[in-house]
């Protein structure tokens, strides 16, 4: 699905991203750990086309896609979040959620006036799947609410709604879960099982929490200082003495919260 | 034209557009928005001159002196009152720029209230102009090119030598470390107004004291100051100098060339002179400033 | 009878901005382009028909739809930038465009008559009127211009399209992730813009039948910019409202000239101090304007 090889990318004469090669498979959920400042959301902004890579190659559907912009990468199938969530103001939660259907006619300015029926036939089926995806997230009783009135963590459940309305093949998900309580967390997760399951979705997961990673991801990729040193299954990660120095070594100090199982 | 007379042209009009484009690259470095009010508060201060010098006859030098601190201190005043709150309110840079738009009406205005619509001149002794390597100067021009070089020899040491400078420097890098540093940079920003302002009110009495005094010329130049502070990078002091003085320099040229010579040039066809209309001076500075916009936006020098 | 004539004139007026202040609106309060060079569409508009008219002798008609073609070309090759600016470069940008386009008619003396302006524009269907109710007329025509071009935007603005405008200026990273051609967009949304203003400047040109440079000095821009601040930005009523008000102050202190003891220079300056201080105090206190954006309640 998705092939990086030899990704680089420096901020001057900081190396962000040093050769990093790595796969997510087709149907798969591929999680991606590192200290702070590994250059885990680098990767995701370099691959999703909202930074210039500096030397490498990205292939997704067996397509280079490097060089491409943000939205001709996202038209293709491949779509990310952002680790602070967005949230444009003045749309409501639900406006928010219409926003990221693909293809609607009524975004040319000539059909919006001239072909209006054939817009509102659009605009209500995209309404009900917004709706159902509402009230999978919980977010209903928002959903005339704007978007900037949302709790950190509620900002978090309407990106990820937007992604499911999006519905892309490849799921780039940054921090997922921060700021999302435990139940609708396990919740959240069980939605990512499923549209993996069912739908045959990829998803390629930043996440702190080891627990989560444990839960749902197939594979691990770790990064430090730039470069995989190590992946493998989360049973594996778990063991790998390498990965346990780069977090003991890290700039935060002791262990952090990605071991922690409970 | 002599190119000696170009250069020197471009030394006169260089030196009035850095002192003012320097104050509106240290606004946009420090407090992140394009003050479209600068070059009027230039001209208030250029205003104040006149008020000193020909209303209550002061020297020109004294006049120039205590519009500049006049001025600064409006400077200041205006901050607390518009841009402080803004900035208190969090509110989004492009606000403040707006809000620069408002000012520089209303400023701009104010002074015709004041000053009438009509043009002023200053009381400059009449002299009859040197000449100096083939190019043609007056004494006021000469004065120009001096003081402007001064200023900025005087800026370069305030920026290195002062406490002031070193706290703006940082305040520059990181506003948020800085503040940690113990940099109370509300004051900074106060004294930045203060310098931005004085700095602005020497360039734009010497564009005045060289043409004439109008309450529109702060409009008529801000296009060629914002030319000159993107095409050395805004936020660059001397970047700012040195876009002044590539402005400056193609403005005299492109008006002093004679296009029908190289339209001529291919043989078929003879123009006879072609040379651009002077009605399209202003314009120069219009579409440099686009075309660095398009191809360079970070300027000759980037910043820093 | 003059009293009549006057308000006629003001309310014609009054059409003819509420047009250029929603332009400016669909601009700056639906997609966050902040443009400074808003007259230049205004003198494009006014020009071009005028031109056509008289010059290449053109029906009236060709004359409006050339100068909106014109305008909406001038708003195609403006947005070209937007895509490596940002907002405060762009604005700077526009603003130093709309003064080329007016060095332009100042200059090119051949084709626009330079300072001496356009003259005996013809009026559109004068022969069917007298001289006392063609202005009438005329406000009767301006008033479904404002009428058309209201429901045409409001159309454009609560589809997805407009939504999709909105999301790009609160949040253009967002648009971008979401595959959305934001480059286009925002292409789309001025020359829509520049098609509506060039329209108000052609109503402009054949309702004065005179136009010069002078009509198109940047400050016009500046007084669309009080009119969609006073009025509220991201909704069209706000834009026409706005334009209601900065006129009829503008209009009124006119009126009041009459009757104090200072010259009219003294009073144009104190009615242009007053409007930028409205500016910047409604932009301190009341920065959504009289008329708040509306938000779109689902059921």
């Amino acid at each position: 699905m998705l092939t990086i090889r030899n990704l680089r990318k420096d901020f001057g004469s900081l190396r962000a991203l040093d050769h990093v090669s790595l796969e997510v498979e087709a149907n798969s959920i591929v999680g991606l750990i590192g200290p702070n400042g590994s250059g885990k959301t680098t990767l995701f902004n370099v691959v999703s086309g909202f930074y210039e890579k500096d030397g490498g190659e990205i292939f997704f559907k067996g397509e280079r896609i490097d060089g491409l912009t943000p939205d001709e990468i996202a038209k293709k199938g491949l779509c990310r979040t952002f680790q602070v969530a967005k949230a444009p103001e003045k749309l409501t939660v639900l406006e928010n959620m219409m926003l990221a259907a693909k293809n609607q006619t009524g975004e040319n300015p000539l059909s919006a006036v001239f072909r209006r029926p054939r817009v509102s036939t659009f605009e209500k089926t995209n309404l009900e799947r917004a709706m159902e995806l509402l009230e999978l997230l919980q977010l209903l009783d928002l959903k005339n609410e704007y978007a900037a009135n949302l709790s950190g963590g509620q900002k978090k459940l309407l990106s990820l709604g937007r992604v499911f309305m999006l519905d892309p093949d490849l799921i780039l998900l940054d921090e997922p879960t921060a700021g999302v309580n435990l139940t609708l967390t396990m919740e959240l997760l069980k939605v990512i099982k499923e549209l993996q399951k069912k739908e045959g979705k990829s998803f390629f997961i930043i996440e702190h929490s080891m627990k989560v990673i444990s839960d749902i991801c197939d594979k691990v990729f770790v990064l430090n200082f730039g470069k995989t040193i190590a992946e493998g299954t989360p049973e594996e990660i778990r063991q790998d003495e390498q990965v346990l120095e780069a977090y003991l070594s890290g700039a935060s100090g002791g262990l952090p919260r990605e071991f922690e199982t409970g | 034209m002599e190119i000696s007379q170009i250069l020197a042209n471009s030394l006169v009009r260089a030196a009035e557009l850095s002192l003012l484009a320097i104050g509106l690259t240290m606004v946009y470095d420090i407090l992140k928005f394009a003050n479209f009010a600068h070059t009027d508060y230039a001209i208030l201060g250029a205003f104040l001159v006149y008020l000193f010098n020909q209303t209550f006859g002061l020297n020109l030098f004294f006049s120039v002196i205590l519009a500049a601190l006049a001025t600064g201190i409006v400077g200041i005043g205006i901050d607390k009152a518009v841009f402080k709150p803004l900035r208190r309110m969090e509110a989004k840079v492009v606000t403040s720029m707006i809000c620069s738009l408002g000012i520089a009406i209303a400023l701009r205005n104010i002074v015709r209230l004041i000053w009438t619509s009509g043009t002023k001149t200053y009381a400059l002794p009449l002299m009859r102009p040197f000449e100096i390597l083939g190019a043609r100067l007056t004494s006021v021009q000469i004065g120009i090119i001096f003081t402007g070089f001064i200023s900025m020899v005087a800026f370069h040491l305030l920026l290195h030598r002062t406490k002031f400078g070193k706290a703006l420097r940082a305040i520059s890098d990181n506003r948020v470390l800085a503040s940690a540093c113990a940099i109370d940079s509300e004051r900074m920003i106060r004294w930045m107004w203060f310098v931005a302002c004085s700095y602005g009110v020497m360039g734009g009495t010497m564009i005045a004291m060289e043409h004439l005094l109008y309450p529109r010329l702060g409009f008529d130049i801000i296009i060629p100051v914002f030319c000159a502070a993107i095409l050395g990078g805004i936020g660059n002091p001397y970047g700012a100098m040195l876009g002044a003085l590539t402005l400056a320099l193609a403005e005299n040229i492109v008006l002093a060339l004679d296009f029908g010579y190289l339209a001529s040039l291919n043989g078929l066809f003879h123009f006879g002179s072609i040379q651009i209309s002077t009605g399209y001076k202003p314009a120069i500075s219009f579409v440099m400033l686009i075309a660095v916009l398009l191809l360079r936006p970070t300027g000759i020098l980037g910043k820093k | 009878m003059p009293l009549i004539n006057f308000l006629i004139y003001f309310l014609t007026m009054i059409g003819i901005y509420s047009v250029l202040a929603m332009s400016l609106n669909f601009q700056v309060g639906f997609t966050g382009l902040i443009n400074f060079g808003q007259v230049a569409f205004f003198c494009i508009g006014a020009y071009t028909s005028s031109l056509l008219a008289t010059k290449a002798g053109a029906p009236i008609i060709v004359g409006f739809l050339g100068g909106m073609a014109l305008s909406g070309l001038f708003g195609y090759i403006i947005s070209i930038p937007t895509k490596s600016l940002k907002a405060d470069y762009w604005a700077i940008a526009t603003l130093a465009g709309g003064e080329v386009v007016r060095l332009i008619a100042l200059n090119e003396q051949e084709l626009t008559a330079g300072p001496f302006g356009v003259m005996t524009i013809p009026q559109p269907l004068r022969w069917l009127f007298s001289k006392d109710t063609y202005p009438l007329f005329y406000l009767l025509l301006v008033c479904a211009c404002v009428a058309i071009i209201y429901l045409v935007l409001s159309l454009l603005t609560n589809s997805p399209f407009g939504r999709d405008l909105k999301a790009i200026r609160d949040e253009e990273d967002l648009c971008l992730s979401l595959g959305k051609n934001v480059r286009k967009l925002k292409l789309q949304a001025m020359v829509i813009a520049g098609v509506v203003a060039g329209l108000a400047g052609a109503l402009f040109a054949h309702y004065i039948t005179y136009i010069s440079p002078e009509n198109f000095q940047p400050i016009e821009t500046f007084l669309m910019w009080a009119m969609i601040i006073v009025g509220g930005r991201g909704n069209h009523l706000g834009a026409i409202l706005g334009a209601v008000v900065i006129q009829l102050f503008n209009i009124s202190t006119r009126f009041i000239g009459g009757y104090v003891p200072f010259g009219s220079d003294v009073m144009s300056a104190l009615r242009m101090v007053i409007i930028g201080v409205l500016i910047v105090l409604f932009l301190l206190y009341r920065p959504e304007g009289l008329i708040k954006e509306s938000k779109k309640v689902y059921d």
